[in-house]
């Protein structure tokens, strides 16, 4: 098994590199900063006016968020595994546009949509003024970061469940919440924590919602005022501060999560036979159309108002007009989709693409390492960048490498890497149980070449979870903004920061018609990969070498 | 970081300069020096300059007013060219802030978008130390920075409101829950706000209270403060004149003021990096923007020109202008701001 060990120590060695190149320089680097220029300032720092409430603000945020989105994201997952469930193909698809949506424009859609002026107030004369409340700003977060858990606890579903165990337990007289509290949820719980673990570092850093629907509750959050100060940091005082502040994000993240992997970790070691057997227990049939009319329900309020309001301010001349054909323009649309955007889209695409490749592999290969013990805390680390503010990790990309790499695609990838390394590594972990080490030694003896075994043995039942990844990754770098604005050179704009550059900045008509612009352009393949996605859960039963073997979990 | 030592209220030095009256004598000064606004820069000595180099370019001004510009200005100058970083201000002074720490400014020119980002740079030593000559007027300018652009900060009313007269008004019954301001922590331009209300014993930052005692929200910025009245959310809002003239013109229902006692003026000065003091391209665009001939380019791309007499946007023929004291704003923003969030905060 001289292979495999030498497989083992490369694998330990380019993730090694990667987190020591995208999250730990970068961080250290931003310590040293503060250390060198600001010592003596910090205790100040640490004890301004207004610092303990923002702290307490986003704790709470990230707190509530978290056991709000999880819930509501593992159910909208439970929901849609039913075969017999009514539209099912057209939810997959609908539950996932927030993430083609940038979050400072899904906050925005929501101020159209229920806000003073809004929708519904100009239609039914009803608005919700709890919408520019620290209770608006969590719903919009929680709205934005139910994809996530739906996608990971979906994954998990894919490769976790136990369908025949769950019809068994159903034939011999279990109920079905009984099924499901016992059965499960249990063999959930790893991708469930995953994902909480997920969202919560998430909110830990989100910005750009706190800043657009908490600003008139005056609501403040660490990394809004991580803002203020980087607005101001042409004073080395505030810069010093806006890099402090990043830094305890850092550790409020660290505190979090590195008990939360601690305790998740042996579980994701648990080692079981792979059964391949994806059909899950149908259910009633009225269950399944309470169930639609719920998805439904949750589908019009929290995306398909705010992102017809959104539609509606990308078509309308100019702010305040009634969307009515007389104000129609698609000057908007022009913006967006002239000749000079076309070559930063392509420029876009091909940075996502090749961002989110990059990402499943490191993202993979952390799960990999994560199941030993060598690879202990590895999965913590790259959680670390994902709680800072996209402006701020630039910041630390530049100071760590600005001087070789300063403007250049390089530097941004670095960041997009850096930013979303969770992204892909926390979905594909939450659905690794499946790997199961006899059967990679059973390929190994019977003579499979150490890659050979991992491409048949190991990725087959993996490719729902890579796919969703490595979706969710280049989705999210697609319209990536606030990094890239920072880092930007000649030849190297992105979508977003020509089309926002090119716009006055704040003109929310042309923002709303990138969105949909960038909405529609991804629809396109998203609706490819899902029907990927469907070949390959559909063809895995057929083209299984061995007839599965179910047997029983041993879970916790 | 808090200074607790500063006194809460600054000597008075706000200009309350009819606009009628600085546009009477402006351009006779400009008629007087118009010989030199024409001619090629040239760096002392024999030697021709060479204006030939990519220079690098960080601005945070608009990319309608700096693409026309800087198109105008590689046009003049075959050879010259210039890359552009153009990001919002934080960004911007981020990148300057990584920079500076990392292998030094990569910028040989910055153009920032208010006069505070570049009293701090200076004080660091990264810029400044030369100007072009000029005939922007003396409160657009120091010694190592001058004003090429300027915005005024102005009230914005809703469609079926009467439109305020001055700046009290707005914390009037009139415009009970209805005002909305934009975040000095967030908008440099806002803080330029602040610090000249401030300043003015006639409101102080008492005048903050009185609007939020009356009612008055916050949102991020200027823009979302146009959005925001235009979409008749709020009833009346203090905004930037362009982004509420650019709502206007494209037809968003809004009235715009010029309050008394004046439209609070912003200038968006430009500066040579310390790193680029040999290089003429630099020194030629700096030049170039300064003059007659660049400031009719930056006006006629839509924002307001530093100097008196190009005519740029839309200004009422009664708008009065006055000026924060931003030397004395650099000492009192830290302060100024935590009394502001003591009020507008949660």
């Amino acid at each position: 098994m001289a292979g495999a060990r030498y497989l083992r120590g490369a694998t330990l060695g380019v993730v090694t590199v990667a987190a020591v190149s995208v999250v730990l320089t970068p961080l250290l680097v931003m310590a040293r900063t503060v250390w060198i220029e600001g010592g003596a300032d910090v205790a100040d720092i640490l004890t301004a006016r207004g610092l303990s409430s923002a702290v307490k603000n986003t704790f709470l945020l990230a707190v509530a968020v978290t056991v709000l989105a999880v819930p509501l994201g593992t159910a909208l997952a439970l929901a849609l595994r039913r075969p017999n469930l009514p539209g099912r193909a057209v939810w997959r698809v609908v539950i996932l546009l927030p993430v083609l949506v940038p979050d400072f424009v899904l906050g925005y859609s929501w101020l159209r949509a229920y806000g003073r002026a809004g929708f519904t107030d100009d239609l039914l004369g009803v608005h919700w003024p709890g919408v520019q409340t620290p209770v608006g700003v969590t719903v919009v977060v929680v709205v934005n970061a139910v994809p996530l858990v739906y996608l990971i606890t979906a994954v998990g579903l894919a490769a976790r469940s136990e369908p025949a165990m769950e019809r068994a337990a159903r034939v011999s007289g279990g109920t079905a919440l009984s099924v499901l509290r016992t059965i499960t949820l249990p063999l959930l719980g790893p991708a469930t924590a995953t994902a909480a673990v997920l969202v919560f570092v998430l909110t830990l850093g989100t910005f750009a919602i706190p800043q657009v629907m908490g600003s008139p509750a005056g609501f403040s959050t660490i990394t809004t005022r991580i803002y203020s100060n980087l607005a101001r940091s042409s004073d080395p005082l505030a810069f010093t501060e806006a890099v402090t502040l990043a830094l305890l994000l850092v550790v409020i993240a660290v505190l979090v999560v590195a008990p939360a992997d601690a305790l998740l970790g042996p579980r994701l070691r648990v080692t079981r036979v792979a059964t391949t057997d994806s059909t899950s227990v149908a259910g009633s049939r009225a269950g399944g159309r309470w169930a639609a009319t719920g998805i439904a329900c949750y589908s019009v309020l929290a995306m398909g108002l705010p992102l017809l309001a959104l539609v509606a301010t990308a078509i309308t001349r100019a702010v305040g007009l009634a969307p009515t054909p007389e104000n129609w323009t698609l000057d908007n649309f022009l913006a967006v989709l002239n000749a000079r955007n076309g070559e930063a889209l392509g420029r876009s695409v091909m940075l996502a693409a090749v961002a989110a490749s990059v990402l499943v592999v490191l993202g993979g290969l952390v799960a990999a390492l994560e199941r030993s013990r060598s690879g202990r805390g590895l999965a913590t680390l790259v959680s670390l960048t994902l709680v800072l503010p996209g402006s701020t990790l630039a910041l630390g990309l530049l100071l760590a490498y600005g001087r070789w790499l300063g403007g250049t695609l390089a530097i941004i990838l670095l960041a997009y890497i850096a930013k979303l390394w969770a992204f892909a590594h926390r979905p594909i972990s939450g659905a690794l149980d499946r790997l199961p080490p006899d059967e990679l030694h059973a390929a190994r003896i019977s003579g499979a070449a150490p890659l050979t075994a991992i491409r048949t043995v190991v990725l087959r039942p993996l490719a729902p979870a890579l796919l969703a990844a490595w979706l969710v990754c280049f989705l999210t770098a697609l319209h990536e903004v606030t990094m890239s604005s920072l880092l930007y050179g000649p030849g190297s704009e992105t979508l977003a920061v020509v089309v926002l550059n090119s716009a006055e900045l704040g003109q929310v008509g042309v923002t709303s018609a990138l969105s949909v612009v960038i909405t529609l352009v991804l629809l396109i393949p998203a609706l490819g990969f899902w029907i990927a996605i469907r070949g390959l859960n559909r063809g895995k039963a057929s083209l299984s070498p061995v007839p599965p073997v179910p047997e029983p979990a041993h879970v916790g | 970081m808090a200074r607790s030592g500063t006194p809460r209220k600054f000597p008075i030095m706000t200009l309350r300069t009819s606009f009628a009256r600085l546009a009477a004598v402006l351009p006779l000064m400009l008629i007087a020096a118009c010989g030199g606004s024409e001619q090629a820069p040239t760096t002392g000595g024999s030697g021709a300059s060479d204006i030939s180099e990519t220079i690098t370019l960080y601005t945070c001004v608009s990319d309608t007013t700096i693409q026309p510009v800087i198109e105008a200005f590689e046009d003049d100058n075959p050879g010259a060219t210039i890359d552009l970083f153009r990001a919002p201000t934080a960004d911007l002074n981020a990148r300057v802030a990584g920079d500076v720490r990392s292998g030094g400014l990569q910028a040989d020119v910055i153009w920032a978008c208010d006069p505070l980002t570049m009293q701090d740079y200076v004080a660091q030593d990264l810029l400044g130390g030369w100007t072009p000559e000029t005939e922007v007027a003396e409160e657009l300018r120091t010694e190592d920075y001058v004003g090429v652009a300027v915005l005024y900060m102005v009230a914005v009313s809703a469609e079926g409101v009467t439109p305020p007269e001055s700046w009290s008004d707005l914390t009037g019954d009139a415009y009970a829950d209805g005002v909305v301001v934009p975040d000095p922590g967030f908008a440099a331009s806002a803080l330029g706000a602040l610090g000249y209300f401030s300043q003015d014993p006639d409101f102080g930052i008492e005048y903050y209270q009185a609007l939020k005692d009356n009612g008055a929200v916050q949102v991020s910025a200027p823009d979302d403060v146009t959005t925001g009245v235009a979409e008749g959310v709020y009833k009346a809002g203090i905004t930037n004149a362009n982004s509420a003239y650019a709502a206007q013109n494209a037809g968003s229902p809004i009235e715009i003021v010029w309050p008394e006692p004046g439209a609070i003026a912003i200038y968006g000065p430009a500066a040579l990096a310390a790193d680029a003091a040999d290089s003429d391209t630099a020194k030629a665009f700096l030049t170039y923007i300064a003059s007659e001939e660049g400031q009719t380019v930056i006006a006629e791309a839509g924002s307001y020109p530093a100097l008196e007499g190009v005519s740029g946007p839309t200004i009422p023929e009664d708008a009065s202008i006055v000026f924060p004291d931003w030397a004395a704003l650099a000492d009192q923003k830290d302060d100024l701001l935590a009394d502001y969030q003591q009020i507008f905060g949660a």
